[in-house]
């Protein structure tokens, strides 16, 4: 091999390096190019070591030398290589015959990180450190690692002037003869069992530790005098809650809660205190926080339910909205069903503000804190429950019907009644599905006169059956003298339809279950209509067997 | 980093070395053609093979405190803490420096072997007995152990000495970094400790060597860096791993940053202190807690060195202080930085009653210590890294010479090397290093410490010998 060979390979290896900072940098580890830039970089390198054992390179700030000559010159400041190599102490870098694809991808991945970015806490040096590389070796100026210039021969001067006066080791020597004979410490040898207690030691080492800052944190923020550092130890406290999240460890932080309430309850507890006390906690509902729980939720991590359920307890009612706004972007079904269990217990802090979620654009969440709602059952959602009936989505009217029917109260009826005559069937049976929930008198004379009417008959046979059934809450005798009526009916005109209305009379008898009215029914069962035929005889059936 | 392949061959080297361990330990109490040894002896010999297959040549060399294999310095598991150290004991005893072991090796081979070494620590020489066995073994190779020759470390010491001084400068800076407000490179610190890190591993005693001097001004960033040293070297014993010892070492760095907070005239007040200096200066866990909490976005590191700074003074028996209400378990990091900062706090002449102790007495103080303020195990550790006689102790010889502990014996601990500093009638003489291990032509070792003294109470200049 020729020197001439020799500096060619040299400078190749230089652009090797330029081009794999690039690329590294742009593609994922399995694309194509990537997976290309490697080979051929690795390549050139085995092509070097055929001839040589060693390839080292000198950095100097502007320049790079292999053995004396230069292989590289930039005076710019700007992608300057051999700056980017000097400027953290590196001044020689060494590759050894040996060198894996490995290593060399590893040192590439390296040099091609973005060093001006602020999140990277470790310098080229730390890195190439950290990886422990068998076949690359490097020396390193620690010079600038110093903050005084010569600090060495300043310390040794001061050690200097303070032996100005000569020893005296004669008097040591005749002193020596006076001292107690040196004592033999006891060097006792680790045995087995002392081993097997520190591998344990070192395996619970490996735990998170932020339990024990949160502690020790709090211990901290009981224990300052000055009150202006409540707000230093608070902000760090927050710092901790958003990295146990981060990682998680919800437990920490449910601990921590459990703590500062505990705290927080305190009848002479301080003001500021309170406050900064106060602002951990909020912090532990806030959107950053919930977004981060969302997400952990989100991503299929196994989560303790039930700690879960206990973190919740002990959030303030900030924690609501985030939560709202959570509950529209979660993706699966298991998490959006823990976020709902969450507004159950933390909206009864807050009602309005639950209430707010009400107006949320999508469909679903405004089902969904519907559905919260009518859990926590407060009657103060009502009137903005109403305001939702009239919702584009039929599913968001379905809900709302159906809670308003739980929740009750006298808008209720009206509206609910409007509901009624509603376009959409679903709609109606879902109106008639509420009324089963609320048993007043004036409920139960609005279905018998709306049954009464002429184009009742013309409803469709699911919704007279819902009517019916609905009807069948007042077990009265008024409602049963109703019933008779129905059942008696006679007329030559739409037959059928008639047939229909007997039928689902019947089967509200059934469910009223009064054997009085087992001979009506029993005539019935032998009707010319076959639908007629068969609920009636449903109907007995289920009158026999309740008896 | 390494690759598979030579990940593969460290584990087979490392299990071989163990279980070469085992077959002589068991070789000792039980004949060879006990089933036990010949089942030891087997799976050897099959580590034996998958190393030969690997590697044409086993190589198995003692340098200073550590095997290294084919030319590698082996790091060995914590599980195989006591086996290493045994063999090295008994490689040492017989002063065998070079195990060598070639393609062909057989049973019998390796059964000669044994032989001659379990047979040799009662001859006088016991190398010479090996080699005398092992004649016409062709396929087993061995060699004498080398002295330490002194020149070599030259460059070393001059290295070792200048990154201790580079850590000790960041380390000032840092605080005064800390107290102007000002922002601190913490690349910069895990540089620092990398470099310590690295002389640890490799050059341990010389780096313990630097934490004997305690004269200096600067005492609080001097002690900072001491007790990382000790920290990073007890945490090598333990067996952690080089990104832990890094993190171990900046954690331990960093330990005492509260007491930026106290004023100089507290922390250098050449009495006692009052009640109330008391207080300040029992604040300084607390503050440095906070401090350190300051310095950057909380993660592994910084919560790591937040629970040391706060408790590295509460005791493993929570008698220490600051008083808590919930007191836990203390972090297996603050028991180990609580007994370098003892000690070294002990052994400087600063603290703990302004008159420093030699290290001896400290060692005997911290022994009553362990089970209550510190942790027992890990201070079976730390004295079994410091020695009975640690770096810097004035001696006196049963030769009548007076000399200074130079560098400690990890297996024979009551043997280090001392340099000499008078002769036998108390004339001064230029430091030549003796090594207490060595022997006399009647196999009985040449010299042994008998007497333990003070130099600072002489005058004696620990760096004019040391640095």
């Amino acid at each position: 091999m020729t020197i001439s060979d020799d500096l060619i390979l040299a400078k190749d290896i230089i652009q090797v390096f330029l081009k794999g900072k690039k690329i590294l940098r742009m593609y994922p580890q399995n694309n194509p190019i990537y997976m290309k830039t490697i080979e051929d970089s690795f390549n050139k390198f085995d092509d070097f070591f055929t001839y040589q054992d060693t390839l080292r390179y000198v950095f100097r700030q502007n320049e790079i030398l292999y053995d004396t000559e230069q292989v590289y010159e930039n005076p710019e400041k700007e992608d300057n290589l051999a700056l980017f190599f000097f400027k953290d102490g590196l001044r020689e870098i060494t590759f050894r015959k040996g060198l894996t694809a490995n290593e060399m991808e590893d040192f590439l991945r390296i040099i091609s990180m973005d060093f001006e970015r602020e999140v990277l806490e470790d310098d080229i040096v730390t890195l190439f450190w950290e990886k422990d590389f068998e076949n690359i070796q490097y020396v390193v100026d620690e010079t600038f690692l110093a903050d005084e210039e010569d600090y060495e021969s300043q310390a040794m001067s001061e050690l200097e002037e303070k032996h100005k006066d000569p020893d005296n080791l004669l008097q040591a020597y005749e002193d020596a003869f006076k001292q107690e004979d040196a004592k033999e410490i006891a060097v006792v040898q680790i045995v087995e069992t002392e081993l097997q207690i520190l591998f344990k030691e070192l395996e619970d080492d490996a735990q998170d530790k932020i339990e024990k800052l949160n502690n020790i944190l709090f211990e901290i923020l009981i224990s300052v005098e000055r009150k202006n550092e409540y707000a230093d130890v608070a902000t760090s406290l927050i710092a901790s809650v958003e990295y146990a999240i981060g990682k998680g460890n919800l437990d920490a932080v449910r601990k921590l809660l459990v703590r500062l309430k505990r705290l927080t309850d305190r009848q002479d507890i301080d003001g500021d205190l309170l406050f900064q006390a106060k602002r951990v906690i909020y912090f532990a509902g806030s959107e950053k926080v919930i977004t981060a729980l969302g997400e952990m939720l989100d991503s299929g991590q196994e989560i303790d339910e039930k700690l879960f359920d206990e973190y919740i307890d002990h959030l303030e009612k900030n924690a609501i909205l985030p939560f709202i706004k959570v509950l529209g972007e979660l993706k699966t079904i298991h998490a959006r069903k823990i976020v709902i269990d969450a507004l159950v217990t933390l909206g009864p802090k807050d009602i309005l503000t639950l209430t707010k979620g009400l107006n949320d654009p999508r469909w679903y969440v405004t089902r969904n804190i519907i559905y919260i709602l009518r859990n926590i059952g407060d009657k103060r959602a009502v009137d903005h429950l109403l305001k939702t009936v009239q919702h584009t989505d039929i599913r968001v009217k379905k809900e709302v019907i159906r809670t308003l029917g739980e929740l009750g109260g006298s808008n209720v009826l009206v509206a609910l009644r409007n509901c009624l005559d509603d376009k959409e069937i679903q709609v109606r049976i879902a109106a008639l599905k509420a009324f089963s929930n609320i048993s007043s008198d004036t409920v139960k004379k609005m279905l018998m006169d709306r049954i009464m009417k002429k184009e009742f008959k013309d409803k469709s046979f699911e919704e007279k059956k819902e009517y019916f059934t609905t009807l069948a809450n007042w077990k009265d005798s008024e409602v049963l003298e109703f019933l008779v009526k129905v059942m008696k009916k006679r007329s030559f005109f739409g037959r059928s339809k008639l047939f229909e209305n007997k039928a689902v009379a019947a089967h509200c008898l059934g469910l009223i279950g009064s054997k009085k009215v087992l001979p009506l029914l029993n005539k019935h069962k032998n009707s010319n209509s076959k639908l007629l035929r068969e609920y009636a005889y449903t109907a007995i059936k289920r009158i026999d067997s309740a008896q | 980093m390494p690759s598979k392949e030579e990940l593969k061959i460290q584990k087979y080297a490392q299990d071989f070395v163990n279980q070469l361990s085992v077959v002589l330990r068991t070789s000792q109490i039980h004949d060879l053609n006990n089933v036990a040894v010949k089942s030891n002896i087997e799976k050897m010999m099959s580590h034996v093979s998958a190393l030969l297959g690997m590697e044409n040549i086993i190589t198995l060399e003692v340098r200073g405190e550590f095997f290294y294999f084919n030319e590698y310095r082996m790091r060995y598991p914590l599980e195989y803490l006591l086996n290493f150290d045994f063999l090295m004991r008994e490689f040492k005893k017989r002063e065998l420096g070079s195990f060598i072991i070639v393609k062909n090796v057989t049973l019998q081979d390796m059964q000669t072997f044994i032989r001659a070494f379990i047979e040799s620590p009662y001859a006088t020489n016991p190398y010479e007995r090996i080699e005398e066995k092992m004649k016409g073994i062709e396929n087993i190779k061995i060699d004498r152990l080398k002295s330490i020759v002194e020149e070599d470390f030259l460059d070393v010491r001059k290295m070792v000495k200048k990154s201790y001084f580079n850590a000790v400068s960041f380390t000032k800076g840092v605080i005064h970094k800390i107290k102007s407000g000002e922002k601190v490179s913490l690349k910069k610190a895990k540089r620092v400790v990398e470099s310590m890190v690295d002389h640890i591993l490799e050059q341990e005693q010389l780096l313990l060597g630097m934490t004997a001097i305690k004269e200096y001004d600067e005492y609080t960033y001097h002690h900072s860096v001491n007790v990382s040293i000790l920290c990073v070297a007890l945490g090598q014993r333990l067996g952690l791993n080089r990104k832990m010892l890094t993190e171990l070492g900046m954690v331990s760095l960093f330990h005492d940053i509260g007491k930026m907070e106290i004023p100089p005239e507290v922390l250098n007040k050449p009495a006692s202190f009052t009640e109330e200096e008391w207080k300040v200066v029992r604040k300084h866990p607390s503050i440095g807690s906070r401090a350190l909490l300051k310095l950057k976005k909380l993660d592994e590191l910084s919560i790591r060195s937040a629970i040391v700074a706060f408790e590295h003074h509460m005791h493993y028996d929570f008698t220490g202080y600051p008083k808590i209400t919930d007191p836990k378990k203390l972090d297996f990091y603050s028991r180990i930085v609580s007994l370098a900062d003892q000690y070294d706090a002990m052994t400087s002449a600063r603290v703990y009653s302004r008159v420093p102790m030699t290290p001896d007495k400290a060692l005997s103080l911290m022994m009553e210590r362990a089970g209550t303020q510190l942790d027992p195990l890990l201070f079976k550790f730390f004295i079994n890294m410091i020695g009975v006689f640690p770096v810097g102790t004035l001696v006196m010889l049963n030769t009548k010479e007076l000399g200074l502990v130079y560098e400690g014996n990890q297996i024979f601990v009551s043997r280090p090397r001392v340099m000499l500093i008078t002769d036998n009638v108390g004339n001064r003489i230029e430091g030549r290093v003796i090594d207490l291990t060595e022997k006399d032509d009647k196999d009985q070792y040449s010299k042994s410490i008998v007497k333990t003294l003070d130099p600072n109470k002489y005058n004696i200049n620990l760096a004019e010998y040391f640095l």
